[in-house]
């Protein structure tokens, strides 16, 4: 067992550490404000595979390992929560169910686009009435010839008003909604599919989070990913999957709120004296460092887990458990540490506080990673 | 087939730093290293020479085993292969030494080289020595400060501003350039790149034996400076507040600083009192 | 008969005189090392027709004029000069190699040499041809009291300065930062000795061919040399309150600098960008409107006199550096100013 990061894991914090903080943090603040999708970033990294992170070479991805993927969502979501999310669900919600369900014609076809970045990805669930409950989906796709037609719409899609590629999830009968779900690959240029409002969000405001409108929206079905009935179970897959990009996500505002809390308690003074130098103060960012580096372990050990090739939907959601109320908890204590300042828009902790309550809401809530978690604990004590 | 070779220091990452601004010290040996600007834009350079008319590059660096690092960085960015100089024995080098190092271990692992690119000055000791120094230790024509340069045969056409001359200048190859930061922004690092620099790169590891250096001519032991004292000059500053109404915060500082302000700007800034 | 003088030696740089005095300010610098350590202070001057060089200095002694004459006057001892057409234009390897060997002739104890350009590159090449060490771009020059010649080198953007010695090689070099020391007025009844030194009978041809160079003495007004700097960031609130700035350093005689994020946000132009990835400046006062001091931009302000910060937040890194921190609104504050300097200013 060894604990001490790689030298590649390392390098690879550094690489995208440096371009956060020389092509986002300088502008993580105004596309907060203005909730600005800021394209001219995209383009910057289209071309050094942010893109295509895990995605085989073959279609133009960079192949990473998984602790390698989480770092990057962290040293991205650290400078900008609202970009992180942008690429975490494009990676692995988005591109990830073609990669591990898609047939080679569906690969060829969709992935190249996708991994350069021509096309962000978008994976659509909830609806209304379903969220958790993936068996409540209304969304309908019924088949004509050769075609599909798919009626629905689709509420709180992250990436929703910028996506080129959705992945649509639907049920193919109405008397049979559970088994005959299914997970449809969705153009921005099929006819029939329209964005509908960008979300008014407390926070990742620079994400525009939109419902997907289907209307009559005709695909062929070579679009259709796996089998009718298999959308259960690649949703749940898939989400496995995502759960790790959140928790990274999560983290990294987690981290981004804890140096802003060390370096802002060093500058401060109170009662001529650094508030650093108060134990209160010190007990705050003890108990950060440490939760912190717990939430990192957790989640590197479960990317191990789904690198050597383990079921590791438990340890997923653990991680994504841990890491989001960790965030909440973290980025709530460092506007405490700030006082009035960090209340104020002026100071970022103020964005990484409202950022980070989606952490424990989106790709399953808390609740839901409990569910998972126990299932899995009761599967394995008799 | 031209054979470039770049010089990269790793230098502490100025973001990074474990600084403490009380007593002005660094923590050197908790800071993460990062390749220096300016060997980025060295590197830029050659890259674009090698996108142009071809050609192998090779990274070399000196420093501690961790220095590996921005090899294999360099070998993401389009570098053909990296060696490293570490050895216990070549810490502490300055300039002259080091251009000494470097100089025999290029001759060593890179013999027949056309052109070598340095970083016009490293951010953590800013001498920008070491590339005018390497040049005479090998013998070759240099240019330092060089904005743009471009390659035609065996000649080398650079450009430079400098001392307020904007100035043409050229040299046969074998030769070597200091770059600057200016024209060669430093590119960011393709993760898909840094992948395969991991997976398996050309890179060798030397030390002072395998390079036949002779033990008395490096690293500190070698050379002829030394540093004594090292201090910040920020520390214990005299720091003063002013608050208020802005028209009463004007008014003191003119009060107080007048004559520093009138000083600077050449002006006598005293007005009558009533 | 008595024993040789140990000379301090100055690199007479005189291409961009009126804009940049350093060899001057090194010749005051030289005269005040020269009494701790009994040495005579030396100007070495390499060029072409140098006499006919017009200064400060209006001599009618034919001995002392053109640019010997400059150095005589504001405190060499001893000039050593070598006048040839080949000298004409700076020549790296061709003034490199006269130097060698004189300085392997005269045996001089200590030599400084301007930071500039030229300066930097040639110090380096004629130290590893002599075989000792050199410190660069020094802030600081002291004789300590084993009689060593104390190098102060500023290192990561001026937050740290090292104190170097050079033990037994010699002779002692550094190159120094322009602005360090004050010159000393001219005095042009001042007399010297003038040493001629001849070219060697054969001297190699240059392998790097100048093939055109401009000169640009316009430029001297940049951002890095300039007196007064006016620095403004997000904090200012508006491109409109930026724009105030560049009133503000027009009534100074200053320029104005931009952090990161204002460039970013096309309040100033790239040219103005002050930190790591742009422009180092080295004022005698500074001022920092809203700025709240990322190191990246405070690196680059180390070297200013003075430095007078505007912020509301008081504890921002840069009102902690600052030698005045005014705690107030930053476009307020810009604007008072301005005021109260039209009222100052006649």
């Amino acid at each position: 067992m060894d604990f001490n990061p790689c030298m590649k894991h390392k390098v690879v914090r550094k690489a995208v550490r440096m371009f956060a903080e020389a092509e986002l943090a300088p502008i993580a603040h105004d596309i907060d404000r203005d909730a600005r999708f800021p394209w001219e970033v995209m383009e910057k990294m289209r071309p050094l595979h942010f893109f295509g992170l895990q995605a085989p070479k073959a279609y133009g991805g960079a192949e990473m390992d998984t602790i390698s993927y989480a770092i990057v969502i962290e040293e991205i979501s650290r400078v900008s929560a609202a970009v992180g999310l942008c690429l975490t669900v494009h990676n692995s919600v988005g591109i990830y169910p073609i990669v591990r369900f898609g047939t080679e014609e569906q690969k060829n076809r969709f992935l190249p686009a996708m991994t350069q970045g021509e096309r962000i990805g978008a994976f659509c669930l909830t609806e209304a009435n379903a969220g958790s409950d993936a068996g409540g989906v209304e969304t309908i796709a019924v088949r004509d010839g050769r075609d599909y037609v798919i009626n629905g719409t689709k509420i709180f899609v992250t990436n929703g008003g910028v996506c080129g590629t959705a992945l649509i999830f639907a049920i193919t009968d109405t008397q049979n909604p559970q088994r005959s779900a299914a997970v449809f690959i969705v153009e921005k240029d099929n006819p029939g599919f329209a964005v509908g409002e960008i979300e008014d969000l407390c926070g990742m405001r620079a994400n525009p989070v939109s419902s997907l409108f289907l209307e009559d929206c005709r695909v062929p079905e070579t679009n259709l990913l796996g089998r009718p009935g298999n959308g259960i179970k690649i949703a749940l897959e898939t989400l496995d999957t995502g759960r790790l990009g959140i928790a990274a996500q999560a983290l990294g505002l987690a981290q981004a709120a804890f140096e802003d809390s060390v370096r802002y308690s060093k500058e401060r003074q109170q009662f001529r004296k650094p508030i650093s130098s108060f134990q209160t103060i010190q007990n705050y960012l003890a108990d950060m460092a440490t939760e912190i580096d717990a939430a990192r372990l957790l989640l590197y050990r479960a990317c191990a887990v789904r690198d050597a090739g383990r079921p590791f939907g438990a340890e997923a959601a653990m991680a994504k458990l841990y890491c989001s109320a960790l965030a909440t908890r973290v980025t709530n204590t460092a506007v405490q540490i700030h006082g009035g300042y960090g209340y104020s828009k002026e100071y970022d902790v103020e964005r990484y506080f409202r950022d980070a309550k989606v952490t424990e809401i989106y790709e399953g809530t808390s609740e839901v990673q409990r569910m998972v978690i126990s299932r899995a604990v009761l599967a394995r004590r008799t | 087939m031209l054979k470039l070779v770049v010089c990269i220091k790793q230098v502490p990452m100025v973001s990074e730093l474990p600084w403490d601004p009380a007593t002005g010290t660094i923590q050197r040996d908790l800071a993460e290293g990062m390749m220096n600007p300016a060997c980025r834009s060295a590197l830029d350079a050659a890259l674009r020479i090698k996108e142009a008319a071809g050609g192998e590059i090779t990274a070399i660096t000196m420093g501690p085993p961790m220095a590996e690092e921005i090899l294999r960085e360099a070998i993401a960015l389009g570098a053909d292969r990296g060696v490293l100089l570490t050895d216990r024995k070549m810490a502490g080098a300055d300039t002259s030494v080091t251009s000494h190092t470097l100089a025999r271990a290029i001759e060593k692992a890179c013999p027949g080289f056309d052109l070598i690119l340095c970083g016009f000055s490293t951010i953590d000791s800013e001498t920008a020595q070491v590339g005018p120094q390497l040049a005479e230790e090998l013998d070759i024509p240099g240019v330092a400060y060089v904005n743009e340069l471009e390659i035609s045969g065996r000649t080398v056409r650079m450009q430079r501003f400098t001392d307020n001359f904007l100035e043409t200048l050229e040299m046969d190859l074998p030769g070597l350039v200091t770059v600057t930061t200016g024209r060669y922004a430093p590119r960011h690092v393709p993760l898909g790149g840094l992948q395969a620099a991991f997976a398996g790169a050309d890179i060798v590891s030397l030390d002072a034996a395998a390079v036949g250096l002779d033990p008395e001519r490096i690293g500190a032991k070698g050379s002829a400076t030394k540093i004594r004292n090292v201090y910040s000059p920020t520390a214990g500053k005299k720091n003063i507040v002013l608050t208020g109404a802005p028209k009463r915060i004007v008014e003191q500082l003119f009060e107080r600083f007048d004559d520093k302000i009138g000083g600077a700007i050449g002006r006598d800034l005293k007005t009558e009192r009533k | 008969m008595t024993a040789k003088k140990r000379g301090i030696w100055v690199f007479g740089d005189y291409r961009n005189y009126f804009q940049n005095r350093v060899t001057l300010q090194l010749l005051s610098r030289a005269k005040e090392l020269a009494v701790k350590i009994n040495a005579e202070v030396c100007a070495v001057v390499f060029g072409y027709k140098t006499d006919e060089w017009k200064g400060d200095v209006l001599s009618y002694n034919p001995t002392f004029c053109g640019v010997v004459g400059e150095y005589i006057a504001h405190g060499a001892d001893k000039v050593y000069l070598a006048d040839h057409p080949r000298l004409a234009a700076y020549s790296m390897e061709t003034y490199t190699l006269l130097m060698e060997r004189l300085v392997k002739r005269e045996k001089p104890e200590i030599i400084l040499i301007g930071a500039t350009a030229f300066g930097r590159e040639f110090a380096p090449r004629v130290a590893k041809r002599l075989g000792t060490g050199l410190t660069a771009d020094c802030i600081g020059l002291d004789i300590n009291e084993e009689g060593l010649l104390v190098q102060m080198a500023p290192s990561f953007g001026g937050n740290l300065v090292a104190e170097i010695v050079t033990l037994e090689r010699r002779p002692q070099m550094a190159t120094v930062r322009p602005g360090t020391f004050q010159e000393i007025p001219h005095d042009y009844v001042r007399t010297g000795e003038v040493v001629k030194v001849p070219l060697p009978k054969t001297l190699p041809a240059d392998r790097v061919r100048l093939v055109r160079s401009e000169h640009h003495p316009q430029r001297e007004q940049k951002l890095e040399d300039a007196k007064v700097v006016v620095c403004g960031g997000r904090g200012l609130g508006s491109k409109k309150k930026f724009a105030k700035l560049f009133e503000l350093a027009e009534l100074l005689g200053g320029e104005v600098g931009a952090t990161r994020p204002v460039v970013y946000a096309d309040w100033a132009d790239h040219d103005a960008l002050v930190g790591q990835a742009g422009k180092h400046v080295r004022p005698q006062i500074l001022f920092s409107f809203g700025i709240s001091g990322a190191i990246q931009h405070t690196a680059a302000c180390n070297d200013a006199k003075f430095i007078i910060a505007v912020n509301k937040n008081p504890n921002a890194a840069m009102m902690k550096r600052a030698d005045v921190a005014i705690v107030a609104d930053a476009s307020q504050i810009c604007t008072t100013l301005i005021q109260e300097l039209k009222r100052r200013i006649r």
